[in-house]
This record gives C-alpha cells, sequence and structure tokens, in this order.
C-alpha cells in the first residue's frame, strides 16, 4: 500500500488505512498465477435467464482447452498450459464490463472469450478494444463488427446474414419439393438478436419478391402467445419464420398446433436448435426446420467428445467458444507470444485450420480487417429422431430435406 | 367480430389463471400489510414442483397443483417464521427490501437445485383445441381456467364459511380486535402467507402444460401479478379477481388493435391512469 | 457529535477519497468499482430527495436515469453535441418527466406509490425498445470513440472518471443536505411526521413532494450521462432496469440508512463491493451461488436492522461507550 508510507499521518489514520487496505486486498491484483500457463479470460452469463446457454458455452471451452492442455499445451512457449479464468457476467452490461476488468486487472489474461449474448459481448469490446486485448466471441449482432474494432474475432456469420439465409435457403428447399412460396410471416421477440435477424428475413423476402404477410415482435418473456397465433392464422402465410429463444418456441409450436396451423415453421436457431426443444415437443419437433451457426453433425468425431463427457449434443454455442478457444491457442502458437500486439496480429493473419476450426462451414476460420470470420455460412438443419441434421446447402448436407407444405 | 370474441374468449381464459396467482399476493397485503416481490418466485417453485411430479411420479400437472400448494404452504410457513414475522413492524421499505433478498435467494437457489434449462412437460391434451363454430378454445388454457376456478371458490368458501377463515379476515380488518378476540394474531399471519404462496404455487402448477419452467420464470409475471391486484384493489380477493379478468382482456384487446410488442404498454399506461383516478383500485375500499 | 469533530471527520474522509486512487492502478479493476461505488452513492443520494425526504418509496427511478442517458447519447450520436452540453437538456427532460409522473401519482401512499413508479420505469423501457428510429431500440446504442479528453467527456484511464463521478456525489449530497436543512427539508419532514397537521398550517404537500420529485428526477438524469460515457454502450434492458437501477439504487438508500446524508453512501461502499466479491468468488464456482450469497447477505442486513447499517453502527458506537 503506498497510501501507508506517505508522510504526516496520524497513528490512528495509517490504522484506519491499514484496514482500508485489507478491505481491498481481494480487489488487487494477484499476478502469482502458475509459470508456464497461459490465462485466458472466459466471460460469460452464469446466472440469470440466459444462464443455460452460459453453461453450455462453458462446457465447450472447456473440453477445448483440456484437449489442448492434453496435448502438451503452447508448444512455441514450452508446452504452457492454458489456464481458463471463468466469471459470470450475469446478464447485466455493466456486471459484464466489471468483470472484464477484473480479468485483465488481476489475471492478466491474454485474451477474452465469451459472452454469448451479443449486449453483453458489445458492453465488454468497449474495454477490450481501449486496452487492446483480443475478444473472441460467437454473438453475431451486426454492431459487433461492425464498428471498425480491432481486437474483436467473431467465428460465425453476422445477425443479417443469417436471417438472410433462414429466408434465402428456406425458398430453396421449398423450391426443390415444388413449392413456391408467395406469402410469409415473420415473427420475433424485440430484443437485439430478434429484431436485427428479422431485418435480414425481411431483406431477403423483398429480393426474392416474396411478400411479408404478417410481420411482428412481441415481448421477451410473453406470457400469453394466443394473439400472435390467432394473426398468424388469418395471415394466409404459407410459412412462418419465429425468431425466439425456447420458451416461445415451444409455445409457438404448440399453439400452432392447437389451432391446426400445419404449415411449415422454420426457426431462427436459438431455441430451435437445442436437446430441450424436441424433449419438450415430442412427436411435433419432429421435421422441423431451422437456420443455424454450425451443426455437430458436420464434425461428428469432434463433438462426440463433448457428448460422451456432458450427456447432451454438442449445442452450436458449445462448438462455436470451442471453435474460439482452438482459435486463440493456434495464433498464440503462431505468434510464440501473448504480447497483445502479436496476438492480434497472428489472429487477422492467420487462417487456422487445426482442432475444432473443422467443425465450422469451410473447414477453417479466417478473419477480415473487421473481425468478421469470412468462411462461416449459416446451415439449415432439421429434426429427425431427436437428432439435428444438417439439410442445407447441398455441399455440406447429411440428408435431403425434407418439406411438407 | 369473431377475432374479437375469439380475443375476448382468449384473455377470459388466461384473465382466470392470472386470477389465482395474483390472490396470494392480495391475501397477503390483506392480512399482513407486507407487499411481497418474491411472490412469483413461489410461482416458479410450483411450476417446478408439478414438473418433478411429472417426470419422477408421472402425474399430470393439473393433478399435481393440490401437491404443488401443499409444498409451497409449507415452505411459506418456515419463511414466514424465519423471516417475515420479524420485520411485521418494521418501516414498509424494510418489508420491501427484505421480498426482495428473498427474490434473488430463491431464483438463484432454483438455478444451483434445479439448473438453468427450460423444463416442460408433455400432456395429451397440450396440442388440442375445442371448436365451437369459428372459435377455438385451447383445452390447456380451459384446463387451468376451470382448475382456476375450482381453486378460487374453495378460497372463497374457506374465507367466508370456516371459523378460521373468519378469524384471518377479521385480523385483516382490526388486528387489536382480533387479538381481543382471543385469535392469535402470529398464527393468522403465518397461515395467511403460507396460504398466499400456496395458491400462487397451485397457479403455477396448471399453468405448466402450456407453458415452460426455469429459475427466472418469475420475472415474466412479477409486474403483471402487480397490476392485477392494484387494479382490482390491494388487500381485495374480490378485487383480483376482477384484475385477473381486465388483465387478461386488456392484453389480448390491445392485441387487435396495436401490435403485439405494444402489449404490456397498453397495460402499464390502463395502470397508472387506474392508479391516477381510482387508487383503491377498482373493487377496493379506499384505505 | 460535536461540529468541530464531524467537520474533521469529513475533511478526512474526503482526503481519503482523493487519495485512494493514486494507490490504485489507473486502468484498473480496483478504480473501476470505486467509479460504480460513487456513481451508485449519487444516484442513491438522488433517490433519497424522493424516498428519504418526502418518504415516497419510488421504484420507477430508472425512468430518470435512462431519460438521461439516452438524451445525451442521442444528441452526441445524431448532432455531434459534446455531453457536458447534452447533459442539461437531458437533466430538464428527467425533471419534466419527474413532474409529469408526479402529477397523478405523487397523492399516492406507499405501497401504491411504489407500485405506480415501477410501472413507470417499465413504461419508459418499452417506448426505448419500441421507438427504434431514436433509440436504437433493443440493439442499444453507442458512445461513438473518439480522442479522449475531458472536452469529449472519454478517457482512457479510470481516475479522470473517478474524480468526476466523486464530484457527482458531492454535489448531489451537497443538494440533498441543502435541501434538508432549507424551508422545503422541513416542510417535507412536517408532511413525513403528520401529513394531515402539515397541510393545517399551510404546507401544500402534493406540490412540495412534487418539487422534491423534480430535483431528484433532474439529477438523477443527469448521473445516467455520466453512465453512459463511462460505459460506452448500453441499451434499454439496462438503463431502465428494474433490478440493476430502480430497485438497486433503493436498496442502497435503505441498507445504509435512509433519509440520512450519510447513509446512501455507507450503502454504496457496503453493498456494490460485497456483490462484486461475491461474483469474484463464487462465480467459477456452481452457477447462481454469488448471487445466491448476495441475497442472502442482504437479508441478513435487513433483519439485524430494518432501519439500515448506519443504525448498527450508531448501536455499536453506543455499545462500546457503555463498556
Amino acid at each position: 500500500m503506498t497510501t501507508q508510507r506517505k508522510a504526516g499521518l496520524g497513528r490512528r489514520s495509517t490504522l484506519k488505512l491499514g484496514v482500508a487496505g485489507a478491505l481491498a486486498a481481494p480487489f488487487l491484483s494477484q499476478r502469482a498465477h502458475a509459470a508456464g500457463s497461459v490465462n485466458v479470460g472466459v466471460i460469460l452469463p452464469l446466472s440469470g435467464a440466459n444462464a443455460q446457454f452460459g453453461i453450455n458455452a462453458r462446457n465447450g471451452i472447456q473440453l477445448a482447452a483440456d484437449q489442448i492442455n492434453a496435448a502438451g499445451g503452447i508448444k512455441s512457449l514450452g508446452g504452457a498450459k492454458i489456464n481458463l479464468i471463468v466469471a459470470d457476467s450475469t446478464s447485466t452490461p455493466t456486471t459484464a464490463v466489471n468483470v472484464a476488468q477484473r480479468l485483465l486487472t488481476q489475471n492478466d489474461v491474454v485474451a477474452i472469450l465469451g459472452a454469448f449474448v451479443s449486449t453483453l459481448t458489445i458492453a465488454i469490446s468497449e474495454v477490450t478494444e481501449r486496452r487492446g486485448i483480443p475478444l473472441l466471441t460467437m454473438s453475431f449482432a451486426d454492431q459487433i463488427t461492425g464498428r471498425g474494432f480491432e481486437n474483436i474475432f467473431q467465428v460465425v456469420a453476422k445477425a443479417s446474414v443469417i436471417g438472410k439465409a433462414q429466408f434465402d435457403d428456406t425458398l430453396a428447399i421449398a423450391a426443390a419439393s415444388g413449392q413456391k412460396l408467395e406469402r410469409i410471416a415473420i415473427m420475433y421477440e424485440d430484443t437485439a438478436y430478434g429484431t436485427s435477424q428479422a431485418g435480414g428475413l425481411r431483406t431477403g423476402a423483398k429480393n426474392a419478391g416474396v411478400q411479408v404477410v404478417m410481420d411482428e415482435a412481441y415481448p421477451l418473456g410473453i406470457t400469453d402467445i394466443t394473439p400472435l397465433i390467432n394473426k398468424l392464422r388469418s395471415s394466409g402465410a404459407q410459412a412462418v419464420f419465429p425468431v425466439s429463444y425456447l420458451n416461445d418456441s415451444l409455445l409457438i409450436i404448440r399453439a400452432m398446433r392447437q389451432q391446426g396451423i400445419t404449415i411449415p415453421a422454420i426457426g431462427g436457431a436459438a431455441g430451435y436448435v437445442i436437446p430441450d426443444f424436441a424433449k419438450g415437443l415430442g412427436e411435433y419437433a419432429e421435421g422441423v426446420l431451422s437456420i443455424n451457426l454450425s451443426n455437430y453433425d458436420l464434425a461428428p468425431n469432434l463433438t462426440k467428445a463433448f457428448s460422451d463427457r456432458f450427456g447432451y449434443f454438442m449445442v452450436h454455442e458449445a462448438l462455436e467458444h470451442a471453435v474460439c478457444m482452438s482459435v486463440l491457442a493456434q495464433a498464440i502458437e503462431n505468434a510464440k507470444s501473448t504480447e497483445p500486439d502479436k496476438l492480434r496480429a497472428a489472429l487477422h493473419a492467420g487462417k487456422f485450420t487445426n482442432g475444432w476450426c473443422a467443425a465450422m462451414t469451410g473447414g477453417a476460420v479466417q478473419f477480415d480487417s473487421t473481425g468478421l470470420n469470412t468462411l462461416s455460412v449459416p446451415v439449415m438443419v432439421q429434426w429427425r429422431n431427436n437428432e439435428l441434421v444438417t439439410v442445407w446447402p447441398a455441399d455440406v448436407a447429411k440428408a435431403k430435406p425434407v418439406w411438407k407444405s | 367480430m369473431i377475432a374479437a370474441i375469439q380475443a375476448l374468449l382468449d384473455g377470459l381464459m388466461i384473465g382466470g389463471v392470472y386470477a389465482v396467482i395474483s390472490i396470494g399476493l392480495t391475501l397477503v397485503f390483506g392480512v399482513m400489510g407486507i407487499v411481497n416481490f418474491a411472490q412469483a418466485e413461489f410461482l416458479m417453485l410450483g411450476m417446478f414442483t408439478a414438473y418433478y411430479a411429472w417426470a419422477w411420479l408421472g402425474l399430470d400437472p393439473l393433478i399435481a397443483a393440490p401437491l404443488a400448494f401443499a409444498v409451497v404452504f409449507v415452505l411459506g410457513a418456515a419463511v414466514h417464521h424465519l423471516m417475515i414475522r420479524r420485520v411485521l413492524k418494521a418501516p414498509e421499505v424494510a418489508q420491501v427490501f427484505l421480498t426482495v433478498g428473498l427474490l434473488i435467494v430463491l431464483e438463484n437457489a432454483a438455478l444451483l437445485m434445479f439448473g438453468s434449462g427450460f423444463k416442460s412437460v408433455a400432456t395429451s391434451y397440450q396440442t388440442s383445441a375445442l371448436h365451437l363454430g369459428p372459435l377455438f378454445i385451447s383445452v390447456p388454457y380451459l384446463a387451468a381456467f376451470l382448475m382456476s376456478v375450482a381453486c378460487g371458490a374453495v378460497l372463497w368458501l374457506f374465507l367466508e364459511r370456516s371459523w378460521f377463515g373468519r378469524a384471518m379476515r377479521a385480523t385483516a380488518q382490526n388486528p387489536m380486535a382480533a387479538k381481543l378476540m382471543g385469535i392469535d394474531s402470529d398464527r393468522m399471519h403465518r397461515t395467511a402467507f403460507a396460504l398466499g404462496v400456496g395458491l400462487t404455487a397451485f397457479g403455477g402448477a396448471v399453468i405448466l402444460p402450456y407453458l415452460t419452467v426455469s429459475p427466472t420464470v418469475g420475472d415474466q409475471f412479477v409486474v403483471l401479478m402487480f397490476t392485477v391486484v392494484v387494479l382490482g384493489g390491494l388487500g381485495s380477493v374480490a378485487g383480483a379477481v376482477v384484475g385477473g379478468l381486465a388483465v387478461g382482456i386488456i392484453q389480448s384487446i390491445s392485441g387487435l388493435l396495436f401490435p403485439i410488442q405494444m402489449q404490456n404498454l397498453v397495460l402499464f399506461v390502463v395502470f397508472i391512469f387506474v392508479l391516477a383516478i381510482r387508487p383503491e383500485g377498482l373493487l377496493g375500499r379506499a384505505r | 457529535m460535536k461540529p468541530a469533530l464531524k467537520y474533521a471527520l469529513i475533511a478526512l474522509a474526503l482526503a481519503v477519497a482523493v487519495a485512494v486512487p493514486f494507490g490504485l492502478e489507473p486502468r484498473g479493476y480496483a478504480t473501476r468499482i470505486l467509479c460504480l461505488v460513487l456513481l451508485f452513492a449519487a444516484m442513491a443520494q438522488a433517490w433519497n430527495i424522493v424516498g428519504g425526504l418526502a418518504n415516497q418509496m419510488s421504484l420507477g427511478h430508472a425512468a430518470f436515469f435512462g431519460i438521461g442517458a439516452y438524451g445525451s447519447t442521442i444528441l452526441l450520436v445524431k448532432y455531434g453535441i459534446s455531453p457536458w452540453l447534452g447533459l442539461l437538456p437531458g437533466m430538464a427532460a428527467g425533471g419534466v418527466a419527474a413532474w409529469l409522473i408526479s402529477l397523478p401519482t405523487m397523492r399516492l401512499r406507499g405501497h401504491y406509490f411504489a407500485l405506480a413508479t415501477l410501472a413507470f420505469g417499465e413504461v419508459m423501457r418499452l417506448v426505448a425498445n419500441t421507438w427504434g428510429g431514436l433509440t436504437g431500440g433493443p440493439s442499444g446504442i453507442s458512445v461513438p470513440f473518439s480522442k479522449p479528453g475531458l472536452a469529449v467527456f472519454q478517457f482512457k484511464d479510470m481516475r479522470p472518471y473517478y474524480f468526476l463521478m466523486l464530484a457527482a456525489l458531492l454535489v448531489v449530497t451537497a443538494i440533498f443536505a441543502g435541501i434538508r436543512h432549507s424551508k422545503l427539508g422541513y416542510r417535507l419532514r412536517a408532511i413525513r411526521e403528520n401529513p394531515s397537521a402539515a397541510e393545517a398550517i399551510g404546507v401544500d404537500t402534493t406540490r412540495t413532494k412534487i418539487i422534491a420529485a423534480v430535483v431528484s428526477g433532474a439529477l438523477m438524469a443527469g448521473l445516467g450521462t455520466f453512465y453512459a460515457q463511462f460505459q460506452f454502450f448500453f441499451d434499454p434492458d439496462t438503463v431502465f432496469s428494474i433490478p440493476a437501477i430502480s430497485v438497486r439504487v433503493a436498496m442502497i438508500a435503505i441498507v445504509g440508512g435512509v433519509g440520512t446524508t450519510i447513509g446512501p453512501i455507507v450503502g454504496a461502499l457496503f453493498l456494490i463491493p460485497i456483490e462484486e466479491l461475491a461474483n469474484q468468488t463464487f462465480s467459477d464456482q456452481a452457477a447462481g451461488l454469488s448471487q445466491l450469497v448476495f441475497g442472502l447477505l442482504l437479508i441478513v442486513v435487513i433483519l439485524a436492522e430494518p432501519r439500515g447499517l448506519l443504525e448498527i453502527g450508531r448501536r455499536l458506537w453506543r455499545w462500546r461507550g457503555r463498556t
């Protein structure tokens, strides 16, 4: 404590400062981390409404890190081990920035991975950008790579691209089965995720000259979905594109069945591509299509380690966070250093093909100057027997799509 | 026209459910003067009880609803004994923030115990609907509505006809006089609190067939429940029924007139408006 | 306490407050947490004008906070107006909003007022979420990155923020203390002790409380601008949040000691670091544990002394005096 050494303070105030120092001790730097290890910060929502996704993501990162360490760590740094520092962002951006600041100051992390929710990721990026520390993410709101930041790296496509793919792929799948879509419905939660992806859907429909007969946002955590489904029923749409998390996705599909609405529902990832979707809907899940950012069946040899260890299939956020971890390790390997400047240069320069990168579409990860992975293409998946099968685009598909109009 | 009747019907059914989950809140306020911000967490606990009764014992949530009531009733009595009774004479702000603390504890304890996933049950009637000409009546909504009506009727009988219920109302109206008549006010408070959270848990169980449960499900209901009880008049059980139906119908009709995104906006504006012109609520007596 | 001792203690506390950041890493975490302590202390102090002096428990102060944050940031993003200038229209808007919501609600008592303000905060959040053209909607709004400096209200290090937050806290506290000892303060106290008696001696109770609400709302809006420039990015859910803003500022004032001048400061010094400590200690263990511990602590404090930490301190002081 430097304050204690200042002259001219009485015995009592010195004592007071001493007490304050003791109280503040946990907030001061704990630089004494194990020699020969690389600290990597992991910030995820581990409590609150998004906890489930945060925990899935943490599992993915943990798996990737354990594999890297078991294979001998970072070889160009003499076999240094990856040491994960995990912190709970909660659902509050203020807290997310607090923990980011903490990991940077106290744990000397070389990079941060996270934070699933776009608004949390954007908040954290304001700190990492000013400190020049790389932030690797699978959040995909358009602003993330749209602000000209140099230290952000996004391993998946942007929301507007995903939304457009959700529409374009559907149009193509329907056409391949002989149906020409003319009228569609869009419904989305009024969050950053919902609104930006709905924007992509709208663009896709506009470009294709397809009429959007219903375009409705609804409040997150809606307790009664019926008004929405009533509107859908009277809209005359031939297909519906819901963009929502699990709770709403179950409500939407069930309410559609109740009212005898049989038009295809093409989900917007999130709630439509997790095991609980099939668990909650049973037979009604069968055949539901959804866009996805990646899928575990594209690299079964890699993702099996996840299902063996955690007991459920490797959901996309776990997979993509594992990719973040893997990309970071390869960049450190290439940079032969954890210096922020060298690390950033290595991340921008490389085409990463090893480890988990092979599980991404394109089989690799490569960032452009904005930090966007240019090789990532969204895929269309379909529920078959409680598994997600990639059905589009044709060059990566594992099976032919089934379209019921 | 058909759309309006349909919306009215949907609103009525969901409103019945809102009434039952909110009666507990108004009961606790009426008897002990405490606004329980953690009330919606007991809804969540009721939903989880029903979920596990379904997952482990194979019980339908509608059948498990009394079980959810019983489990949460006992828990509520314990919470009252450990915490609530200690702040009955404390300033209002301390009471409110004790229940806020309870809210944080219950939500995160549930996260630790049950995990973060969204859980839902599968029942045979979940995706069926009755057709009345051009109108649809969702079977899970109808079931929840009927269960709520039954529960409300039993509560009404209890409060009006039983000695215990009358003693409880006496404590609410005039604690001093009730005490002089030999009514044990601590016992009344404990029962009222336990009953209040138990009723909310019952409501949680009956809505499970058409919703999902997760530790944060209470967040979706907390402001809604307050709206219901204030519209009806804080402390008035009959008011909660009127408030519940009003909220259900406002939500449903506003969905026809405005974008669904504005559903809650419309509700809260009505709420503030009602408070401004009639603070004692639609049915409440002036305090 | 003797006045001389009181002033000496205040001077000492100020000296410590000024010295502390020089003992800490300027860009670091501890300084940031202290900034938040100061900011939330100031917010709780602004709340205290309505919640403590006027005795109206508002649970909707996030409304004014968010108006200030959005006000200055929208002016900055759309018209390039410096946040220092944007602060003023933001505060004016906050004051006007407080006036508008007070008109129908100020005559409500206790829980009714609390719930009405809670709903008002939600209304503002929903408006910001829906009116995407102005606010950026649910995707949030970013303060544009510019070359740091006092003129643009952006700094690379945490230390300048610390002193700005400290200044904000001092200003709000001075206003609070000023009101408390002014005619307005006496009227408010008269209303709190006995509303009908106050009215009988000619105090216009509703008008007096509305004045307090307007001052409180304007200050809260000003602090919203400070937050925006400190955090650089926010969305409607963040600045209009019930748990993270509305409930928290009230909680800080209450845990510290509602209606007192140093209560909010004590509350912030206690709650913000505790929450961080809980997060730091438990968040890599089981999910939810850190929040659970935080909630339990809150319950324990309120059960131990419903009038807050200050009262606990006072009791300890008296107990010490006896032995």
